[in-house]
């Protein structure tokens, strides 16, 4: 205590300056450390799988990529992947729109009906469609017995349906926000003129929606092509990328080409990452006109009506039975073989560990994701360092990479000290976190360009320091950007496969793992009902949220409306 | 407030992380690839033995083979209580094990122990061949006796079996034709196979699954759950063709860089006991003491000769050969 006396004077000279410097400096000090954070759980992964793929005992190589290029088999897993992505990008954005527009503009009646049945698929595993997809149409299936069909699931197509009805709620959900929040009163003005409704939607709806159709686009082909479950499951023997890199990897314990199969599955990946990022640089006329305005709803043409509730109904039903099939499946001793209702399936406890721990992993990277997305986007926004848009293009570059090469790369850079993760919970959490970094981050920036930064600096004019503003003014405005984050990234974390499927650790099981695993093996009854284990939570957790915010004043559905565009 | 909060909050994840990476002392961490149910029945038995509760993950031969790999030589779990041989003899190779001459082993045959003690077999497993009863009848066919006679063009598409890509069961499948007819003739049996075969499924123990619901009418398919399904009300009938099947090892070792070197030895000296082999016998393996067997009855199914050692070595050559003759097709 006397020696604290003796230095007061200085000390307090210190304190001051290093408050003051902290004040003016604590942006670019959040800034550097996000960075840091951004090239370690980011950028030196996929480094890593890079210099695996060029690296062999005697020097550099690029003998396996000549493997990859001249091995009729490897290519065609190639070219299968990216048909599949592109076929399904454009069913799923075709779907999409109708979806989304019915639900904006169609009928009162239809709208919340749809818009429920079209969220369903988020919050289950995506294999669920394969599952279900076998009951009815496998070889024994119900509908191929009733029907006598000739047709084999087991292939390209059986995975097209398979990743199309998984992907569909997410090209949906980001065409629908921006669709939500377009001014109707252009639609409306053009309709008045006399335009018909089949041109007000070439010439006015679908140009205005340009930015939120490509982040569609990107989003569901990135996860088309790096979700392996449909694939695995229902592949047969046409081959694809994701599942051959987890084959490469898991089976046969070839690292070198595992890597090989990683890198060339980025690459479209970036590619469109680019795309979309130029497309849409100098196309920001999306805001105009201000805030959105309910839409009246109008009296559709039968000849779009029509053809968009065929569509819309038909992705509907499939949807809905699919889920029906694995709920009967959970009830049923052997669902085509003994079709004795019993509990046993859903009796079974085994799973109830691994549901628990993919929540608990799921909340840390939500909790970890909303923060960092939240700081991210401060430090983007109102940062005034050189390199901010680099910053920007990182964060949000996290959606543009496929799950599996994410797994991989964590898997080859925190084996070993000095960043040994493997084996523990925070490798799980962590590589969700700066996976779906980009939902919060762009739901950060877009409130705080809504934020005036005259708030800020009335508040440092009024003496309040850098830490006290932010706690007061940014924070709360900035609260729903950080709920948008965590709810995207807890639901996502808690159903994606594709990355840690290669980091999970003994004694320490994930429940979408485990119902893959159990799928593959063909226990169908288990897989289904800890399927249905698993939606039920989900569903429990967003009614809790749902309610939650709804008592501290905000609505999730506005929320969600900043999740995406 | 918000600060409180924030730091609360971190607090709480702090002490959640602290405490799941905390572990217990008679806790072991292991890498296990029996099915799942399998997996539980030795971690409850080695448990009622011994107190020592086995944290496992249900992983294939594969995919343990492949994470050991990665990790070497900085392994997550203390030791294998379940791998295939092709693992079991990288490790001893490596020396990534420690070898340890345990007492309850004394009298094993070779088959079963590694002559330096590094691993230890404790069960053999095999593939059989499955067929759908209902399937089978409705369509006027009788089971193949003989494994040629699954390349009658009447099997085209009805026959699945797992991929040695990713498989164990698979692998075993592969080498055990090509001990059976020489690797030349083994070779143009497989593909003459491949035009029967409608797909290669991950999982060894898949085939069974897939033909018990009838969704093909023959596998070629892992013993290991065969009984059990058909215990299930599967319908489905078994036969270990006239020319014999083949086997391979489920294999224990311990690693060199557990810290809790009692308790892994406490575990391998279990599965020496005559009782942890009838117990596996009950399962349906083929175990290191002689019991009686559930799937096979007193008899020892007629095997093939193998030579595992060489199998492991050859496995990736046999991998690209694999993948150049099976897996160009677009379907």
């Amino acid at each position: 205590m006397a020696e604290a006396g003796s230095f007061h004077v200085p000390r307090f000279g210190v304190r001051e300056r290093v408050k003051a410097f902290l004040n003016a400096e604590l942006v670019n000090i959040l800034a550097a450390i996000l960075f840091l954070l951004l090239v370690i759980f980011l950028l030196y992964p996929i480094l890593a799988v890079l210099i695996k793929s060029i690296k062999d005992p005697e020097g550099l190589t690029l003998s396996y990529y000549v493997k990859f290029f001249t091995k009729g088999y490897y290519f065609r897993s190639l070219t299968n992947t990216l048909l599949l992505g592109l076929m399904n990008t454009l069913v799923c954005l075709i779907a999409g729109f109708c979806l989304a527009y019915l639900t904006t503009r169609g009928p009162l009646l239809l709208r919340k009906p749809l818009k429920l049945v079209a969220m369903m698929p988020l919050i289950a595993p995506p294999y669920l469609f394969a599952i279900s997809l076998i009951i009815l149409f496998g070889h024994n299936g119900i509908m191929t017995k009733a029907f006598g069909i000739k047709w084999s699931l087991y292939g390209f197509t059986g995975v097209v349906i398979a990743q199309t009805l998984a992907f569909i709620p997410l090209a949906y959900l980001m065409i629908e926000n921006t669709l939500r929040s377009l001014n109707p009163n252009l639609e409306e003005s053009a309709y008045d003129l006399g335009a018909s409704e089949i041109r007000i939607i070439r010439t006015i709806t679908i140009p205005l929606l340009a930015p939120g159709i490509l982040k569609a686009g990107l989003l569901v082909f990135v996860m088309t092509i790096a979700e392996f479950g449909n694939a695995a499951i229902l592949g047969g023997r046409t081959p694809f990328l994701a599942p051959d890199t987890y084959t490469m990897i898991i089976g046969e314990a070839d690292f070198e080409m595992g890597s090989v199969l990683s890198v060339i599955l980025i690459i479209p990946c970036i590619i469109i990452f680019f795309l979309h990022n130029y497309m849409l640089t100098g196309k920001k006329f999306t805001t105009i006109g201000g805030k959105p305005v309910a839409s009246e709803p109008r009296k559709m043409t039968p000849l779009v009506k029509i053809p968009f509730i065929l569509i819309a109904s038909t992705v509907g039903m499939a949807i809905i039975v699919s889920f029906g099939m694995v709920l009967l499946a959970s009830f049923t001793r052997i669902l085509g073989v003994n079709n004795e209702l019993v509990l046993m399936h859903i009796k079974n406890f085994d799973s109830n560990l691994a549901i628990y721990n993919s929540i608990k992993v799921s909340l840390i990277a939500a909790l970890i994701g909303a923060m960092v997305g939240t700081l991210l986007a401060y430090v983007i926004v109102r940062g005034k360092f050189f390199g901010r848009s680099f910053i920007e293009m990182i964060s949000l570059s996290g959606f543009a990479l496929p799950g599996t090469v994410i797994g991989i790369g964590y898997l080859l850079a925190f084996n070993a000290p000095p960043l040994k993760l493997t084996g523990g919970i925070m490798i799980l959490a962590l590589n969700s976190v700066f996976r779906f970094l980009a939902v919060g981050v762009e739901a950060g920036i877009s409130k705080l360009h809504q934020i005036n930064i005259e708030i800020e600096e009335a508040s440092a004019d009024l003496g309040a320091n850098f830490m006290v503003t932010f706690y007061k003014i940014v924070l709360p405005l900035m609260f729903p950007a950080f709920i948008a984050g965590f709810i995207y990234t807890f639901m996502t974390t808690l159903v994606s496969l594709s990355a840690v499927v290669f980091l999970v650790s003994p004694g320490f099981e994930l429940a979408a793992v485990r119902i893959f695993d159990r799928a593959v093996y063909g226990e169908i009854g288990n897989a289904s009902a800890t399927t249905m284990k698993l939606v039920a939570i989900v569903i429990l957790c967003m009614v809790i949220l749902n309610y939650i915010t709804k008592k501290t004043g905000f609505d999730v559905s506005q929320k969600k409306g900043s999740v995406t565009v | 407030m918000k600060g409180k909060v924030i730091f609360g909050i971190v607090a709480v994840m702090v002490s959640v992380v602290l405490m799941s990476s905390h572990g217990f002392a008679q806790e072991i961490r292991a890498y296990m690839g029996l099915s799942p149910e399998n997996n539980a029945k030795v971690v409850n038995f080695i448990k009622g033995k011994t107190g020592i509760q086995i944290l496992q993950t249900f992983q294939s031969f594969g995919e343990i083979e492949a994470k050991v790999k990665s990790e070497a030589p900085n392994f997550n779990a203390d030791m294998i209580t379940g791998c295939g041989s092709p693992l079991a003899f990288m490790a001893k190779k490596n020396q990534w094990v420690v070898p340890y001459d345990s007492p309850a082993w004394k009298g094993v045959s070779s088959e079963f122990i590694d002559q330096d003690k590094n691993w230890f077999n404790i069960s053999n497993f095999s593939f059989v061949l499955v067929g759908n009863k209902n399937k089978l009848q409705e369509k006027g066919l009788s089971m193949p006796k003989s494994w040629k006679e699954l390349l009658d063009p009447k099997w085209k598409d009805q026959i699945v079996m797992p991929s040695p890509l990713s498989s164990g069961t698979a692998n075993m499948i592969r080498f055990a034709f090509l001990a059976l007819y020489g690797e030349e003739e083994g070779w143009k049996f497989l593909q003459a196979l491949d035009k029967n075969i409608h797909h290669y499924t991950r999982s060894g123990n898949a085939p069974t699954d897939l033909v018990g619901r009838g969704e093909f009418l023959l596998g070629i398919t892992s013993d290991e759950n065969v009984k059990k399904r058909i215990d299930e009300g599967y319908p489905l009938i078994w036969s270990v063709p006239q020319e014999g099947i083949g086997y391979d090892g489920t294999f224990a070792l311990i690693f060199k860089t557990t810290k809790k070197m009692a308790e892994c030895k406490k575990v391998i000296d279990v599965m020496g006991t005559p009782e942890f082999s009838s117990m596996m016998a009950e399962i349906g393996y083929v175990t290191p003491r002689p019991a009686e067997n559930k799937l096979y009855g007193k008899v020892t199914p007629k095997y093939i000769k193998l030579d595992l050692g060489y199998a492991a070595e050859m496995r990736p050559k046999w991998n690209d050969i694999w993948k150049e003759k099976f897996r160009t097709e677009f379907k």
